[in-house]
């Protein structure tokens, strides 16, 4: 039975946190409920990069296209097709894990820099796209997306959405952290170490990056309606190339071999932003509005170049220096 | 016919700035192995700095020369203190190393500089030449003239100095050069500053055609991949075909399609050769890199 306490003893610590975020972000000035949200749906999009380019060890610089497919295919589906928006997510997410079928089938041919490269341009035309065709909107995107509703129930407001999409987070947390440790997941860490030793091993390489670049285009699916739902409102932006680059900070600075990485990467980078926009004002310069790139850049190669695990990996590597501790995935 | 011509002689102009930028990804990639994210930011850095001093009413040659020199100790900085502190590390670190260092300068840029455009003046003022129905803008010819010159320049000098070949041997062999006591670091820090260089001289010809901004960078660099891919990212002179072969597709697109479609076929582009022929559209050899 010690197995089975140790094993859930993380996940009651997350939903602990996710709990505690609502009456401290309440009462915090600096945070909102609303900050909270956006966390937690790029934590989902987060997590697929980290079982792809973390545990697999394939770079993703495209990871935007597929939240924007997620997010275009929930916004065409329940304005157009007048689905609801719970089936919009799901047949975006089905749909989702299609093209990253087919893309994953092809795009693997190259690998390291190629796939980087590959992987961006890809991000890139499908923004380009989404930008030209008529069913997406044009250059002015899709208004008027319904909001998320469970039968009647309506989740409105951004106490009550920040539940639902803490709920997704914890789902597919679960989901991740079990797969990392089936038989699939240690053969994507084999794979994610050497590639010719994990074939050498029978991994069949191919399939199992298929496979987890399709894990990781649903979870950025799933993000990218939860994310239309709640805005109610998609455009061109949605898929941009900086969110793609977010995505990967956060996953690099939480962690990329640990499923937690993507909520610490989420929670840190997002404050970080939020600190940056109310801080560099303050600073006697003409500064517009992006400015805060700055402050991820920097994140970043100090987390690189002094903490490679990320954040989460360097919390895990000290409790695992303790002494009859089970080590954590 | 004399659109076509037109769409050309302009594509050619922004190509060869593409070249510039391509050129300065194979440099790296040659000698380090490592994809520069940064190239396109080193563009806008000489690009914005050259505006900048050209609306304080700084001289040509001046102007250029410091622009250039704040460009290429970027370059160096960038390598002291992002790359060469990992350089046993994983590829993907490597890479999003890069990106960091590409969105940091953006981000220093931006609170520095702010948003706004700037203007340079061009090289030499007058009316544009008109060459039958083509309209040739002077600035073109400084920009045709100069890339012409930074190529040749680089080409002897990787292949007539000392220096440039111990460099070519650093990116051949790295072991085998280390034994001939050529530090792979001092090589790695040298091609940073080249290809800042490149960039910088790209930007600098670039910037009175183009009002810089400090968000420029992404979309030179973007390019600049496409070039260098094109041209099998270890080519330099594919780079530099490469690059000409996009300025004039994208000003030949542009002309015909809808203005958005530009950076679609550019994009799609650099997607099917990367995923079609990796060696690049000129090799025909296929080498298989471990």
């Amino acid at each position: 039975m010690r197995t089975t306490v140790s094993t859930l003893r993380p996940y009651a610590v997350l939903v602990a946190v996710l709990l505690l975020v609502p009456p401290v972000f309440t009462r915090v000035p600096f945070f909102t409920m609303a900050t909270a949200v956006q966390m937690g749906i790029l934590a989902i999009a987060t997590l697929g990069l980290v079982l792809l380019a973390g545990y697999a060890g394939q770079i993703s610089i495209g990871q935007a296209a597929f939240y924007g497919i997620g997010a275009y295919a929930s916004a065409i589906l329940t304005t157009q097709a007048g689905l609801s928006p719970l089936l919009g997510l799901a047949v975006g997410a089905l749909l989702c894990g299609l093209v990253g079928f087919v893309v994953g089938s092809f795009i693997f041919r190259v690998r390291g820099h190629y796939l980087a490269l590959a992987t961006l341009a890809f991000g890139l035309m499908m923004g380009n796209i989404a930008r030209q065709l008529e069913i997406t909107g044009g250059a002015s995107g899709i208004v008027d997306i319904p909001r998320l509703a469970v039968g009647t129930w309506v989740v409105d407001g951004d106490l009550r959405y920040y539940y639902l999409v803490a709920a997704v987070l914890v789902v597919a947390t679960v989901l991740g952290r079990n797969l990392v440790r089936s038989l699939f997941g240690r053969s994507l860490q084999a794979l994610g170490d050497s590639e010719i030793a994990a074939s050498s091993s029978g991994v069949d390489i191919a399939r199992h990056k298929r496979a987890v670049f399709v894990v990781a285009a649903v979870l950025a699916s799933v993000a990218g309606s939860l994310y239309a739902h709640w805005v109610t409102f998609v455009d061109y932006h949605t898929l941009d190339l900086l969110l793609s680059i977010q995505l990967l900070i956060m996953a690099t600075v939480g962690g990329l071999r640990t499923v937690w990485g993507a909520p610490v990467g989420a929670f840190l980078v997002i404050t970080l932003s939020q600190a940056a926009q109310e801080l560099l004002p303050r600073l006697p310069t003409n500064v517009g509005g992006e400015f805060e790139i700055a402050v991820y850049g920097l994140a970043l190669i100090v987390v690189l170049l002094f903490l490679p695990r990320g954040v989460a990996g360097g919390l895990m590597t000290l409790r695992r220096h303790r002494p009859s501790q089970e080590p954590g995935t | 016919m004399s659109d076509n011509l037109q769409f050309i002689v302009t594509g050619l102009t922004t190509g060869s700035v593409y070249a510039l930028v391509g050129l300065g990804i194979v440099l790296v990639h040659q000698v380090t192995g490592i994809i520069n994210f940064a190239q396109g930011d080193f563009v806008m850095l000489g690009a914005l700095t050259f505006a900048l001093f050209s609306e304080k009413g700084l001289a040509l040659l001046p102007g250029v020369l410091v622009a250039l020199a704040i460009t290429v100790t970027v370059g160096a900085l960038v390598e002291r203190l992002a790359i060469a502190p990992a350089r046993s590390a994983t590829v993907e670190r490597l890479i999003i190393l890069t990106i960091g260092a590409s969105i940091t300068i953006q981000g220093i840029t931006l609170v520095v500089v702010g948003t706004n455009p700037h203007f340079a003046d061009p090289f030499s003022p007058g009316p544009p030449l008109r060459i039958g129905d083509v309209v040739v803008l002077r600035q073109y010819l400084w920009v045709f003239a100069v890339t012409a010159v930074a190529v040749l320049a680089l080409w002897l000098f990787l292949t007539r100095t000392l220096t440039g070949k111990a460099m070519r041997a650093a990116a051949t062999n790295p072991d085998a050069a280390r034994i001939v006591a050529i530090s792979p670091s001092r090589m790695s820090l040298l091609a940073f500053v080249l290809a800042a260089l490149l960039g910088g001289v790209g930007g600098v010809v670039l910037a009175p055609l183009q009002a810089p901004s400090a968000g420029i960078g992404i979309a030179l660099g973007l390019k600049g991949f496409t070039a260098a891919v094109l041209g099998g990212l270890d080519s330099p002179s594919g780079a530099v075909l490469g690059g000409l072969a996009i300025g004039v597709i994208e000003s030949v697109a542009a002309g015909y399609l809808p203005s958005g479609y530009k950076d679609a076929i550019a994009f799609g582009l650099l997607f099917a050769v990367l995923l079609l022929r990796p060696q690049g559209l000129l090799r025909r050899t296929s080498a298989v890199r471990v």
